[in-house]
């Protein structure tokens, strides 16, 4: 309150207020966000005042859709964002599961316990969790050939949240094969080297997988070939445009004649360019009929497509820079930035390349390429809503793919990793905790539950019953989940439902993290701050 | 064809823009509408230089702005960000197509469609309806009516830019922030737009839709970049610059970094005072370094600066002042689309024609390379010959540069003018030789005079569209003519009354911009560097720490002394 006596303008709220501002807030958001968990979740259909539509299942997207003004809740949805930015997954789930630390500790407060005692507990039990993840983690060995099942049973686990199940089990295949393509030994996956490319066209079940590079541009000019077998592929970042020289030579000519020669002058050190390239194309297609394709980080102007198509190459430009990269990973050869030493063995090289136009969209497809370490997901989809909705799910998978890879261990899903730390800590390490903290413990254990909560809610099973009957099986020592269906329960080796181990991890991470620093709050200042509305 | 890329970044920005749109589409209406006069029929600019022809998926053609603009999410107000032209057939009802379990659905309270949208609409409509059949003559007089009422109501009612925008455009230009969770008051600073770009996805949606237009562009002259500069606007800005100077060397970007009237209020508090000050200083540190020519723009004030003796401006609506700056932008963009034309050029409508390139090369190339410009404005340009010719046109020209030095001689000036649709005497339009001597006798008769001086003529003034605000002073006339005697009663004329405006405008690198680098530098020293300063921290939180914030001071002062030797040693001294 001393403030008060320094700024009278100082807005504060007080220890149970702030509090309860806080718990609130947590909830709140645990309540926009419940109803997507899980394969049986609510998709929600977001119409914006102009009529927009975004369609989303995701968490992630969901939070960034909304606009959050408690500073609680932007706390807490910042969390939530940065655990998808590190792990790909499990937005939702950490919302959730900060929600319900806050509802469990507000019980407890209630009762006339010091949050302090209870954050105590909360670390105890973070560390308990976490060691018992650990153990609790089924390893999966990599090596060499990775097995494909387990990926895929993960891949489809994150997909079937997303999509319907018939499309997610077509992407599971198209998100495992990519991860597989681009991966390389002893290397970290670099996912951007999957391109994700959609067309405004046919149906969802169209989406493919294009092993080989997809462009979201065509060839400048009418007469280059819109389709050709067998190309070399030329991958350069070289400015093949007429630019003025430096010094402003165009300002000062007498007549037309010189006006030309300048302009010729400048024109010669571009049509040099080409003519290399042309001298390479003729070199590498002399005695044959292979064809020759140059896509071109930099600008190509029209008079040098002219020269190009007349000798016969087909020329893209301003490619994106990051296909630079891609293009040389899916069809070999190297990306060059000057043409004075091309040589045939920049070049790569692909079996097909033809150009696909939807209106005033063009498409190049550059496939049948040998061993390629760079590869495309096409998505395809009657409109852009249901486009950006297979695009995040894709994401999702693709990350959930990489994150086995590189933690060579996975935890089993449906909730059975959450009922069994539960049992965990409340049959062993509660024991070993002396005084109130054990409250805390068992808080943290309870809000552990929430998962299968609200995956049998969002089913429309009795959660009661079903958490009576799952911790049952787990003291009997079964490690089982929940069916969605029948709201039995299920081992969930059997039915490939696997979790991404260090999403599972993060979230036990960082939730009591948070949960605890607003816990620890008791005075909340707005000083100094502006209140006047936006105009 | 030297094309141009429009980038607008903010909210104010695009306040500007789309004013600056609206003249071009007026532009592009007149020429195609018969009853129009002959300079706008034959007006010898060439609009593809900013528009792009494209195609439907349906194949109907298309004529869009070749634009990237950026702002926050939801003030697009009323309008869809994917524009109306490429929608295909709606499909009713919706139908999620990717999810067989339940569906919620969140609608917002759709914002009504303010009186001139919705004219447009039913415009557009009604054109669908006569190409089948005709019964649009007996609804003209039913129109006229409703015009008085449109410009009634956007004079009132004007909250979001595209409010009074009549522009189509392309599903790839309108790119709305989301995920900033901050409130639109506490995005005001460089570090808080910097973390929001770096951060997520935005960055490369933003850059692959100007890529997606650069692509398009056979040999582009440049980027006509303008930016709301007074808050986290600047940091997006500045990051997305970099990535352009990195992506395409050889594109010139220039640079009008806007500033709306209001945003300089509220000093009281001196936290947020220091955060502002030196915000300005390192935004505009920031942007200069990646383009090549920056032109700041924003009056703390227009309605009291010496442009009220022929406009009345409200300050505090954007409406009102981010139409004078459009004008602007628009004069200065004209010689960027005039057909180059051999010698004998002289009776044609256009003169002067250069290119971005040329006339970065022209101010900031010469001498002392100085890329700080100056923008004066005369709105309206007075005639050149008869009464009215005493007053010369160069003290009529007024600065829209804040915080510059009025009265300074400086030997070294290097200056661009553009005059267009200027009158002789009386109504008769002059013809470009004339405004070429006039401005010659100007220049003669002036005190000081630049080292070297541009100037481009075109004969087509500045349209007036029916969504532009009633600004104008009832000195005016319906074709922009100042008048001797007020000519009504009520002080405000606006579309209905005047229908066009000669304009000049000018950029000039003069010295006179010292005080505004001065102040920058100064505010940078006093807050950011000094020992125990107050805003180090602040700085700190932006992403500067004390070397970054070095460079930052660096480049202003590098910026001062090209301009002011003799800055060099009192600098040293202290």
């Amino acid at each position: 309150m001393s403030l008060k006596v320094l700024n009278p303008n100082a807005e504060v709220l007080n220890k149970s207020h702030a509090l309860h501002m806080n718990i609130n807030a947590a909830k709140g958001l645990q309540d926009v966000l419940k109803s997507n968990l899980g394969p049986k979740g609510t998709i929600k259909m977001l119409v914006g005042g102009a009529g927009d539509i975004k369609l989303t299942k995701d968490g992630n997207t969901l939070l960034k859709e909304m606009q959050i003004q408690s500073p609680t809740a932007i706390m807490i949805a910042r969390t939530a964002v940065a655990q998808d930015d590190t792990s790909g997954d499990g937005t939702t789930s950490t919302v959730i599961f900060i929600g319900e630390l806050m509802k469990q500790a507000e019980r407890c407060i209630d009762e006339g316990m010091h949050p302090r005692v209870l954050v105590d507990g909360f670390e105890i039990a973070k560390r308990a969790t976490l060691q018992y993840l650990e153990k609790f983690k089924t390893p999966v060995v990599m090596g060499d050939e990775p097995d494909k099942e387990i990926l895929k049973m993960v891949a489809r686990t994150t997909l079937r949240t997303k999509l319907y199940e018939a499309l997610a089990d077509q992407l599971t295949d198209i998100v495992v094969n990519a991860v597989l393509c681009i991966r390389k030994p002893e290397e970290p996956i670099d996912l951007f080297m999957v391109e994700i490319m959609h067309m405004r066209h046919k149906f969802d079940v169209d989406t493919r997988l294009v092993e080989g590079l997809v462009l979201d541009h065509g060839s400048r000019h009418p007469d280059m070939k819109r389709r050709a077998e067998n190309c070399h592929i030329l991958t350069c970042n070289v400015s093949l445009e007429y630019e003025k020289s430096e010094i402003n030579a165009g300002f000062f000519y007498s007549n037309a004649e010189q006006r030309e020669a300048m302009v010729a002058a400048e024109r010669r050190s571009v049509d040099e360019r080409v003519q290399k390239i042309i001298d390479l194309k003729n070199k590498v297609c002399a005695d044959n009929d292979n064809n020759f394709v140059i896509i071109n980080q930099k600008g190509i102007d029209p008079p040098s497509l002219d020269i190009l198509a007349r000798a016969g190459i087909i020329a893209l430009r301003r490619a994106k820079r990051r296909n630079m990269e891609r293009l040389v990973l899916a069809c070999g050869g190297e990306a060059v930035n000057s043409v004075d030493d091309l040589t045939p063995d920049c070049l790569g090289w692909a079996g097909l390349v033809y150009e696909h136009v939807l209106g005033e969209e063009k498409y190049t497809f550059v496939e049948n390429v040998k061993n390629p370490h760079s590869c495309t997901i096409l998505i395809k989809g009657p409109n852009d809503h249901t486009i950006a909705q297979i695009k995040d799910a894709v994401r999702d998978g693709l990350r959930g793919v990489k994150n086995t890879i590189e933690d060579e261990a996975v935890v089993l899903g449906a909730g059975a990793f959450e009922v069994a730390a539960r049992q965990h800590l409340v049959n062993e390490v509660k024991k070993t905790v002396k005084g109130r903290a054990q409250l805390g413990v068992e808080a943290f254990a309870d809000a552990l539950l929430v998962v299968p909560k609200i995956l049998a809610e969002n089913s429309g099973l009795d959660t009661q019953d079903v958490i009576i009957e799952l911790t049952g099986e787990h003291d009997k020592g079964n490690v089982v989940g929940l069916n969605l269906h029948t709201g039995e329960p299920i081992d969930p080796q059997m039915e490939g439902i696997f979790d991404n181990y260090s999403v599972k991890r993060q979230i036990i991470n960082s939730g009591p993290v948070i949960a605890s620093q607003l816990l620890l709050v008791d005075e909340v200042i707005r000083a100094g701050r502006n209140m006047r509305k936006p105009t | 064809m030297k094309e141009i890329v429009t980038i607008q970044v903010g909210s104010y920005a695009n306040f500007v823009g789309s004013h600056f749109w609206n003249f071009q589409d007026e532009l592009l209406g007149l020429a195609d509408s018969p009853e129009s006069d002959q300079i706008f029929k034959s007006h010898g600019l060439n609009m593809d230089v900013l528009y792009r022809t494209g195609e439907t998926p349906q194949g109907i053609l298309t004529y869009t702005p070749r634009l990237v603009s950026v702002d926050f999410q939801g003030s697009l107000g009323s309008v869809s960000s994917r524009g109306t032209l490429y929608n295909e057939i709606p499909e009713t009802p919706v139908d999620t197509l990717t999810w067989t379990g339940p569906v919620t659905t969140h609608t917002s309270q759709p914002l009504k469609k303010n009186l001139f949208l919705q004219s447009l609409y039913l415009e557009e409509n009604a054109n669908l309806g006569s190409s089948r059949g005709c019964e649009s003559e007996n609804s003209d007089s039913h129109t006229e009516v409703q015009d008085e009422d449109i410009v009634q109501s956007l004079e009132n009612e004007v909250q979001y830019w595209t409010d009074y925008s009549k522009v189509h455009y392309h599903p790839q230009s309108l790119y709305e922030l989301s995920g900033l969770w901050s409130e639109i008051n506490d995005f005001n600073n460089y570090g808080i737009g910097r973390e929001a770009f770096s951060g997520g996805q935005h960055a490369e949606e933003i850059n692959e839709r100007l890529r997606f237009f650069v692509e398009e562009c056979d040999l582009p002259q440049g980027i006509q970049f303008v930016v709301d500069d007074s808050g986290g606007f600047s940091g997006i800005a500045g990051e997305f610059l970099e990535n352009i100077a990195d992506e395409y060397t050889n594109i010139p970007v220039l640079l009008y970094s806007v500033h709306s009237p209001d945003s300089g209020m509220d000093s009281r508090n001196r936290k947020l005072a220091i955060s502002r000050k030196l915000h300005d200083a390192v935004s505009f540190s920031k942007l200069s370094a990646f383009c090549k020519l920056i032109v700041p723009v924003g009056l703390p004030s227009l309605n009291t600066s010496r442009m009220s003796k022929y406009l009345c401006l409200e300050d505090r609506k954007p409406y009102h002042t981010s139409a004078v700056y459009a004008s602007a932008i628009h004069s200065i963009s004209l010689p960027f689309r005039m057909q180059p034309l051999g010698p004998s050029a002289q009776l044609s409508n256009t003169s002067g024609a250069v290119k971005i390139k040329d006339l970065v090369q022209m101010l900031a190339g010469q001498a002392r390379q100085n890329m700080v410009t100056i923008l004066d404005i005369a709105m309206p340009a007075p005639a050149f010959t008869g009464t009215q010719a005493q007053q010369s046109l160069l003290e009529i020209l007024q600065p829209l540069t804040p915080e510059i030095a009025e009265g300074v001689e400086d030997m070294q000036a290097l200056e661009s003018m553009t005059v267009h649709g200027a009158f002789a005497s009386g109504m008769q339009k002059s013809h470009s030789f004339e405004v070429k001597d006039a401005v010659q006798a100007a220049y003669l008769n002036a005190v000081e005079r630049p080292k070297f001086s541009h100037l481009s003529i075109a004969q087509c003034p500045l349209p007036i569209p029916l969504p532009f605000p009633s600004i104008f002073g009832n000195l005016i006339g319906r074709n922009g003519e100042l008048l001797d005697t007020p000519i009504s009663e009520s002080t405000s004329r606006g579309s209905l009354e005047v229908h066009s405006v000669p304009m000049a405008a000018r950029l000039r690198s003069s010295n006179a911009v010292l005080p505004f680098l001065e102040n920058r530098l100064a505010n940078l020293r006093k807050f950011g560097l000094a020992r125990g300063a107050l805003g180090t921290e602040l700085l700190r939180n932006w992403g500067f720490g004390k070397e970054d914030a070095e460079e930052l001071g660096e480049a202003l002062s590098n910026m001062v002394t090209t301009l002011n030797p003799a800055s060099l040693e009192s600098s040293d001294s202290d």
